[in-house]
């Protein structure tokens, strides 16, 4: 984490608006190779949106997105074949995890992580096995691969879609609020997983409201509002000790709640 | 459940195959005259019971013929009011059918030599005593074919007509009381008479005093065919052939005038009910298995096919191409089945489209079936979860990997329950192909019926093998619902 490496990820006065709605307003931001970035914020702040533009699952109005070594100028994309086959290999470069995890449902635990990358990348399928059991033995479900979704509890749910965001070995892994639809008591193993990931040195992108694990986890923090990122460092500065008064007033409303 | 079905394919594929790769065998110069009949007119043109062989004294004329005119035969079987449609559309080259000669006729079509003196009859209920001649039906209602000689005959005494499909059925709504009288046929009441035995109804009395001929009927410009039909009967005239035929049928030589009163005792034996629908039970499973089915199962193959296109069609962001879809599914649904059938089959050859008989019938019903199922489609794909399509897209999944992957399996559990309705719809639907001369279970019970003169039990029988059939897809659909049920939770 040098200031001299050039960054993993880098986004640069990306905006996008919804008709009349202007939901991001110019938001740049860098992640470093193996950091883990949380990104804060108040409900309709347009963190879903950030997140869904870097995976190219809404295309941004303007700015420039780089993951690696792909980059995209969305000012000057144009439309067509060659615009789509830009957008998904950016779109490679990142894995998804949902808030409600978008498992198929017809398919196994095993099926579910495997098939993005036999299917998609074309793996062997035998390598492609090999790999997903070992993912599904790091989210701690070695059991249940051949169990179908609706026959797990949340949090295992969300484990699976995290061992199948990892499955094709993405640069960075996307959370967007991973816990925030489960039980309380389904929380912790979730973090935990992540936490984990964090530690392997995966690169991720985490939405949360759970801001003591923000703090814990996070070597960057995003505090965005408005379309904007009002202030951002690491957890120490910026959940420790905000500088902006809408970082207080937002930290100080969560935290009485939670 | 697979392996049965892999072997009712097997077994179909061989029936279907058997036949027609029999008749190819054979090299053949000479040319191929089609023949437009009814199948279902005893004694002209009817199928023996036992044999199901097509047979009658203008189909033995007609083969007459063509072996002194050198010609090859192929026998169309069509209802009579199709059977003009069909000669005018080229569907048929010729009619043997009873074609009693008239002005109009005369004009329009090019009509042979005749081969049959005949007198129409008037048949009523037996007792009714008020109605024994033509002047008598003013005001009464009698059951016809519409396009019949003797519908015009009935009009133009001031009787309303009543459409039917053949003598049986006319028949049978005189028994019941349901119309007063039918004009047909001398010969054709003296067959019913004997061959059902019945003593309901009665031939009350001739249809006015004129003698009708009957004749070969050929388009106005076949002029050659029509030329070497007359001299083929002038030849049978002249050699007795087409008196021996007559004389088997009705011991009398109806090809030449005023040769006395016919005799059809001793024709066709009187049968049981159950006998009836004992020699008829074959050849209707046959029909169901080798017409029916087959055209249900490639239909609603196609008709699918269809209904997803034009499904993805009216969902994507195309605006030509959603504008396509919705005027397709609105034309077919907006539009009668039968109006569909005429025009794929009797329309399109005006412009060129000249399909025949099979093809025609699968391509309108599969139309109709695309049309009817886009929309079942289209909201089975629009029930699956919008996160579904994202989680396709994040893990790379392109538009038809996702369709094909993620998208209908799910949809299926949502489309089965109506989809299962439109087969069953499709399998009963394919009764009416007979409009265009596909021979489907409903037509060969048809035609059973009209060689027995007797319908109730023969079309129960249908119905039975119908709902046996669709009772067998209601079952599958119950465990295909099943299997697709088993990833949800309850
Ligand atoms: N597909 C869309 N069409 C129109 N408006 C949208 C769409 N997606 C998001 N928005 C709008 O964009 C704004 C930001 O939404 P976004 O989901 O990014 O917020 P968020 O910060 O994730 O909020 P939350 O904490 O509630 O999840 C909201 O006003 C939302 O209504
Ligand atoms: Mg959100």
């Amino acid at each position: 984490m040098t200031d001299t490496s050039r960054p993993l990820v880098a986004v640069t006065g990306l905006t996008k608006a919804f008709g009349d709605n202007h939901v991001l307003r110019g938001v740049d931001f860098a992640a470093s190779s193996g950091t883990t970035t949380a990104v804060l914020g108040p409900s309709g702040s347009g963190k879903t949106t950030l997140l869904r533009a870097l995976n190219v699952l809404e295309t941004p109005d303007a700015g420039l997105v780089r993951i690696g070594d792909v980059e995209i100028d969305f000012a000057t994309l144009p439309a067509g074949k060659k615009a789509r086959a830009e957008t998904s290999r950016l779109r490679a470069q990142s894995g998804m995890v949902f808030q409600s995890h978008n498992l198929f449902p017809h398919k196994t635990v095993l099926e579910n992580v495997i098939e993005g990358p036999v299917q998609v990348q074309k793996r062997p399928v035998d390598e492609a096995v090999a790999d997903a059991r070992q993912l599904l033995e790091q989210v701690g479900l070695s059991e249940k691969a051949d169990q179908h979704p609706f026959e797990l509890s949340g949090g295992q749910q969300q484990r699976v879609g995290i061992a199948r965001a990892l499955a094709l070995r993405p640069e960075v892994v996307l959370f967007d609020e991973p816990t925030s639809a489960l039980d309380p008591e389904l929380v912790g193993e979730v973090l935990a997983v992540i936490k984990d990931l964090a530690s392997q040195g995966w690169t991720t992108v985490i939405v949360t409201h759970e801001i003591r694990f923000a703090e814990q986890v996070a070597d960057q923090v995003l505090f965005i509002d408005g379309g904007v990122v009002v202030e951002h460092g690491t957890s120490a500065q910026v959940i420790g000790d905000p500088s902006e008064e809408r970082t207080r007033q937002f930290l100080r409303r969560i935290l009485d709640i939670g | 459940m697979r392996h049965a079905l892999r072997v009712l394919a097997l077994l179909m594929l061989v029936l279907v195959v058997t036949p027609s790769g029999a008749a190819v065998a054979a090299q053949d110069d000479r040319p191929v005259v089609r023949v437009g009949t009814e199948g279902t007119y005893p004694p002209f043109s009817f199928h023996e019971s036992d044999t199901n062989k097509l047979t009658g004294y203008d189909v033995e004329v007609i083969k007459a013929v063509a072996k002194k005119a050198g010609w090859r035969l192929q026998f169309v079987e069509t209802t009579f009011d199709a059977i003009f449609a069909a000669l005018e559309a080229g569907r048929i080259d010729v009619i043997a059918n009873q074609v009693t000669d008239n002005p109009e006729r005369a004009a329009r079509y090019g009509l042979s030599d005749t081969y049959t003196y005949s007198r129409g009859v008037i048949v009523v209920k037996k007792g009714e005593k008020g109605i024994t001649k033509l002047s008598d039906l003013k005001g009464k209602t009698t059951a016809q074919s519409l396009t019949t000689n003797y519908a015009e005959l009935a009009r133009k005494a001031g009787a309303k007509v009543e459409g039917v499909e053949g003598f049986a059925q006319a028949a049978a709504l005189v028994v019941q009381g349901r119309v007063d009288a039918l004009i047909n046929d001398n010969l054709a009441a003296l067959d019913y008479l004997n061959t059902t035995g019945t003593d309901k109804i009665e031939i009350a009395g001739n249809a006015g005093d004129e003698v009708s001929e009957q004749k070969l009927a050929f388009r106005k410009d076949d002029t050659q065919l029509l030329q070497q039909a007359d001299d083929a009967l002038a030849a049978l005239k002249a050699d007795g052939t087409l008196a021996k035929i007559s004389k088997k049928y009705f011991k009398i030589d109806v090809s030449v005038e005023n040769s006395g009163e016919a005799d059809l005792s001793g024709g066709r034996a009187v049968r049981s009910d159950a006998q009836i629908v004992k020699d008829s039970a074959w050849p209707m499973l046959q029909k169901l298995l080798i017409a029916t089915i087959p055209i249900t199962i490639v239909s609603f193959a196609v008709g699918l096919v269809l209904a997803v296109a034009a499904a993805l069609a009216n969902i994507s962001g195309s605006r030509v191409l959603r504008g396509i879809a919705r005027t397709y599914i609105s034309v077919i649904r907006g539009t009668p089945l039968l109006v569909q059938l005429f025009i794929v089959f009797y329309g399109l050859p005006e412009i060129g489209i000249d399909l025949p008989s099979w093809p025609a019938a699968v391509l309108a019903l599969s139309l109709n079936v695309g049309g009817y199922a886009a929309e079942i489609v289209r909201s089975a794909i629009l029930s699956v979860p919008k996160g579904q399509f994202e989680a396709a897209a994040t893990i790379g999944m392109g538009y038809w990997q996702t369709l094909r992957r993620i998208v209908f399996p799910q949809a299926a559990r949502t489309a089965v329950p109506p989809l299962s309705n439109t087969l069953i719809s499709l399998l009963k639907d394919t009764s009416l192909l007979s409009v265009v001369l596909v021979t489907e279970l409903f037509r060969q019970a048809q035609i059973a019926a009209s060689a027995a003169q007797v319908f109730f039990p023969l079309y129960l029988l249908a119905a039975l093998y119908y709902w046996v059939v669709c009772a067998a897809l209601a079952a599958g659909q119950g465990r295909i619902e099943t299997r697709l049920n088993r990833f949800v939770a309850r």
